[in-house]
């Protein structure tokens, strides 16, 4: 599929190659999935995120870029609650997921974040064995039944395209995986609790250009079944990945559309200096 | 970018010049590779002077394990050897003067070395009259009787003086003595001949015991006094006559406190005699010793005389003393005869056994020319050997255990110097049950000293081992849940500000004095519990009870109630509850026994048949546990923190609530660390010594009961150390200790090594 990707895709002035094989997306077409209206966030006295509004449309993958600090992995690890365990972190305004504010007082942190999936930038598997990596949250909700946690954990492993690899080694340990496998486990370990959102914090950072490229690959197969959001400094990744993309600069969401349009067609001078390497 | 600015146009560089920098370059190599040797030899002398700790440990222990030898110093023939036969052979502690007996009423005192004559003495044994037997008492009595053929005796003490003629001379001078007189005293009113005859001194009495010719048993007490008035010398005789034996005695010994008496019969028996009360007499025991044709051809009491040594004819030596029969319808002190153990055998016939002074060893001459050295207590033989081409029949040992003279059937006297230091220690003694002289059965006994002279050392090592092992137990049983616990929500569920005041604050009660904690172990929580001993089991239910409950109860409180407490402050508001919780369970704790245990605990275990010692393992538990909780916290802590956060992200980003995240990836992933700290823990209670010295009673039980004392390897080397001899057994028996200790921790830390590195490549990240 990358293949037939990079013989459709064409160079762009700005260095970055978009995929052409489909017509620019509308997202007010989209079906919404994530919305945040008027977030501001704050360390401390330091505010990190200011009022963004951001509409994240369901089984497409959103990228967000921007430089260093800018605040997108701050904005991401919101969806899932990751910032409730910073202690001088403070929110305000609303996030949606399905309509629903995830700040509400009804909502159980532990089963919001099973529904909102993370993969983090360092590969983190758990010191077990592979099939118990997998299997870790299904245990967490209870199930310990073998062979119902045989066949998810995989189908898990199918759908990260890892299961050929592993398939006869599951009670290996974890660590002796590579780091692109490692990387490959841990979004099996996700998809294995049936979330409807994945985040991606600089899933590929970490990895060589062969377990990058398959674990791009493995999102654009994901996003059909998944809401996928991803955070990259990379931006031919994000390029490359994703639908629509989000320019993040000092806290606040300066450009957001189509991946296309954003990277031939920037509406903001400061996305297109950014993406033209102009920037710092 | 910027940096490269500068590119075009004249280079300036900043660094030194390439002279300057190859100087330089040598100088680091060179600081480089001193660094490196001096880690080297820091490690390596690390290695050394624990190996030079082990090896000198080991140089004190190693003595222990050597058996007796013997060096041949004179040969000479004995004085009057061809015309009579020789009885009875001694010498004394200076190692000057010997004593040889003969059986036609002889003392001969002699040189030592050349054999030459110091002084005969005549015991005048009246004409017509023979020698028809010879007996002796204890070594240190130094008794010998001579019994005749008129049913008379002569008692001899073959006493010396020491002379002091001028400054830095010291003179041995022979002082024979008769205690009851020189004239033969009576012991068979019908004149009988006495064929077998024994003595012994008691406190205020000379016993003889006799079996006469024609088959009677007769005992004689004589009471010694000095007229206040004429200082003239009064002898009290009293004759009783004992029941007879089944068959006629060829040996016969008698106990230092003349309630015993034991012969050997011509049946290969030993017959005991209850003579306590010697006008109602009964033979209380009868036991084979000996088989089939074999015969019993020596018999001697051991120091002390509660053990007695059989050697038989071919060569069988046994050691048995009487135990107190503890059935039902027995009577109150009533004995039997128990065979202790046996010995290493002699290839030919026991022809006499001699008694070592101080201690409970023997020495043993056979027909076969053999020397032994044996020992009771460890059951050692530590000494067998040839000795002589000719049958040998009297030996003697020095009453310093450094000396043994024999003599052969051709009157041919031997000296040998005898190295024997440590007897008493054996791989069975300081491991194994011992049968105790006296004790009904064997046991694991430490008792090492004692005021008398004829006490036997007690030296196993098992309750001193049990001990410290129980001890280490009961306070890692209190230690380790706390600590890992404490640790646990310390590094994981406390807020960071908290946590930087618990943290130091318990690193610095491992500071404390261990000293400090034994003493309020010892005065002041010892008496606490024992009088308020429910408060133990209230609040080991009471307080979970009150924290779940607790939880429980914060959990329904409002939100706006909640909030104002900040997330992990939560411990500090339960701190007065439990305070207030302890407080109320000890103000209880009169209440709860007089209701359910008559007023009080302490007596009502006692009712129970539980023993309760106010210095017990709970206190000790506590106390040393205190001690330990200090350093299992802090590793366990550090092991906990350290666990990546990557990983509890990680599992919390897969819906884990805290505690699963804590059960399931953290744990796991500082079982390393908090293994080690355990470990660690546990090494320091084993070796921990201010603490169980004072608070454990330091009785040397085995038994695990948590409500009994015990005494531990390092508080056992602390209390005797300082008041036993240089190179004694006991002292090396307590370097032994030492080493024991040494070991365990050495084992213990090796296997905890060993398990840290497998966890560690299985669950640490990496």
């Amino acid at each position: 599929m990358m293949e037939e990707n990079r013989e459709q895709s064409v160079q762009v002035p700005t260095g970055v190659s978009v995929s052409q094989d489909r017509e620019a997306l509308n997202i007010e077409r989209e079906d919404i999935c994530i919305e945040t209206r008027g977030l501001n966030l704050y360390y401390g006295e330091d505010q990190a995120l200011k009022n963004v509004n951001l509409r994240i449309p369901r089984n497409r993958v959103t990228a967000f870029i921007g430089p260093s600090g800018c605040g997108k992995s701050t904005l991401l690890r919101c969806f899932n609650r990751m910032n409730d365990l910073i202690d001088i972190c403070r929110i305000e305004g609303e996030i949606l997921i399905d309509g629903q504010d995830i700040h509400h007082r009804d909502v159980d942190v532990a089963e919001h974040r099973r529904r909102v999936g993370m993969v983090f930038q360092k590969p983190n598997p758990f010191p077990k064995s592979i099939f118990e990596n997998v299997a870790y949250g299904l245990r967490l909700q209870g199930v310990n039944d073998r062979r119902k946690l045989a066949e998810v954990v995989e189908n898990a492993l199918r759908s990260a395209a890892l299961w050929d690899e592993v398939k006869d080694r599951l009670d290996d340990n974890a660590f002796g995986l590579s780091g692109g496998q490692q990387q490959r486990l841990v979004i099996a370990r996700a998809i294995a609790i049936e979330p409807e959102v994945i985040l991606l914090d600089e899933p590929c950072s970490a990895l060589d250009p062969i377990s990058t490229a398959k674990v791009e690959e493995l999102i654009i197969e994901l996003k059909d079944r998944y809401t996928i959001v991803i955070v990259t400094h990379n931006m031919q990744q994000a390029a490359r990945v994703s639908d629509f993309t989000a320019y993040m600069y000092m806290g606040e969401m300066v450009e957001f559309d189509d991946t296309s349009r954003l990277f031939t067609n920037p509406r903001r001078r400061a996305t297109e200096d950014y993406i033209t390497g102009r920037y710092g | 970018m910027n940096s490269n600015a500068n590119t075009a146009g004249e280079r300036t560089s900043f660094l030194p010049s390439a002279d300057a920098m190859a100087r330089r370059r040598r100088r680091r190599y060179l600081a480089d590779g001193a660094a490196r040797w001096m880690v080297r030899a820091g490690g390596g002398g690390v290695v050394v002077a624990l190996a030079l700790i082990f090896v000198y440990l080991f140089s004190e222990v190693f003595p222990l394990l050597k058996g007796a030898s013997v060096d041949t110093q004179a040969s000479y023939v004995a004085e009057g050897s061809r015309s009579a036969e020789p009885a009875y052979l001694a010498l004394e502690r200076y190692g000057e003067i010997g004593m040889r007996y003969s059986r036609d009423g002889e003392l001969v005192y002699f040189h030592l070395g050349d054999g030459e004559v110091i002084r005969r003495v005549d015991l005048a044994v009246p004409e017509g009259i023979e020698v028809t037997s010879v007996g002796n008492g204890e070594p240190r009595a130094r008794l010998v009787t001579f019994g005749l053929s008129d049913g008379t005796a002569i008692i001899v003490r073959h006493g010396f003086e020491l002379q002091f003629p001028e400054a830095g001379v010291r003179r041995v001078v022979p002082a024979p003595e008769f205690p009851v007189g020189a004239d033969p005293v009576l012991v068979d009113d019908n004149g009988a001949a006495l064929d077998t005859i024994a003595v012994q001194h008691s406190r205020d009495d000379i016993g003889v015991a006799a079996r006469t010719a024609d088959g009677r048993m007769m005992f004689v007490r004589f009471r010694v006094s000095t007229g206040s008035l004429t200082g003239e010398r009064e002898v009290r005789r009293q004759a009783y006559e004992l029941p007879d034996a089944p068959e006629p005695v060829t040996h016969l010994q008698l106990s230092a406190n003349l309630w015993n008496l034991i012969g050997a019969d011509t049946d290969g028996h030993l017959v005991y005699w209850d003579i306590a009360k010697p006008g109602q007499a009964v033979v209380r025991d009868r036991r084979r010793v000996a088989d089939g044709d074999e015969s019993i051809t020596a018999l001697q009491y051991l120091n002390g005389t509660f053990s007695i040594v059989a050697g038989t004819s071919t060569g069988q030596l046994s050691q048995w003393f009487l135990v107190r029969d503890e059935t039902e319808d027995a009577g109150d002190n009533i004995f039997f005869l128990a065979r202790a153990r046996d010995f290493e055998q002699h290839p030919g016939a026991i022809t006499d056994i001699q008694a070592e002074y101080a201690r409970k060893g023997f020495v043993v001459v056979d027909d076969s020319g053999h020397l032994g050295v044996h020992y009771g207590t460890s059951a050692r033989t530590l000494l067998l050997k040839k000795v002589s081409d000719r049958p040998l029949v009297h030996v003697g040992v020095s009453p310093v255990n450094n000396r043994i003279i024999f003599e052969d059937d051709a009157g041919q006297l031997t000296e040998l110097d005898l190295w024997n230091e440590h007897p008493e220690a054996s791989l069975k003694a300081l491991w194994g049950k011992v049968w105790y002289e006296g004790r009904s059965d064997p046991e694991y006994v430490w008792q090492a000293s004692s005021g008398s002279d004829s006490f036997e050392p007690k030296y196993s090592m098992v309750p001193l081992t049990v001990g410290t092992l129980k001890a280490a137990f009961f306070a890692m049983l209190f230690a380790m849940p706390l600590a890992i616990a404490g640790a646990v929500y310390t590094a994981y569920f406390m807020s960071p500000k908290l946590r930087g005041m618990v943290k130091p604050t318990i690193e610095v009660m491992e500071a404390l004095p261990t000293v400090i904690l034994g003493f309020l172990a010892g005065l002041w929580l010892a008496p606490f519990l024992e009088n308020h001993i429910p408060v133990v089991f209230t609040v080991l239910v009471g307080l979970p009870l009150a924290f779940l409950l607790f939880a429980w109860a914060w959990a329904q409180l409002p939100r706006s109630v909640r909030n104002r407490i900040p997330g992990g402050w939560e411990a500090v508001i339960l701190m007065p509850i439990i305070c207030l919780l302890v407080w109320g369970l000890v103000e209880l704790s009169p209440i709860i026994e007089i209701w359910f245990f008559d007023g009080s605990m302490r007596q009502w275990f006692t009712d129970m048949g539980i023993t309760y010692d106010q210095r017990n393992a709970l206190v000790v538990g506590i106390a040393m546990g205190f001690a330990v909780i200090p350093t299992i916290f802090s590793i366990a802590e550090d092991a906990v923190f350290t666990v990546p956060k990557h990983l509890t992200q990680g599992s919390l980003a897969l819906g884990a609530t805290p505690w699963q995240t804590v059960t399931r990836v953290i744990l796991l992933t500082a079982s390393p660390g908090i293994f080690s700290a355990v470990m660690i823990g546990f090494g320091r209670a084993v070796g921990e010594t201010m603490i169980v010295l004072m608070a454990t009673g330091n009785s040397p039980v085995v038994n695990f009961n948590i409500f009994e004392g015990m005494r531990t390897l390092s508080a056992n080397i602390a209390v005797e150390l300082p008041e036993t001899a240089v190179n004694s057994t006991h002292f090396r028996i307590l370097f032994m200790a030492g080493l024991v200790l040494f070991a365990m921790t050495f084992i213990v830390n090796t296997i905890a090594e060993i398990v840290r590195q497998r966890l560690r490549a299985r669950y640490s990240n990496l």
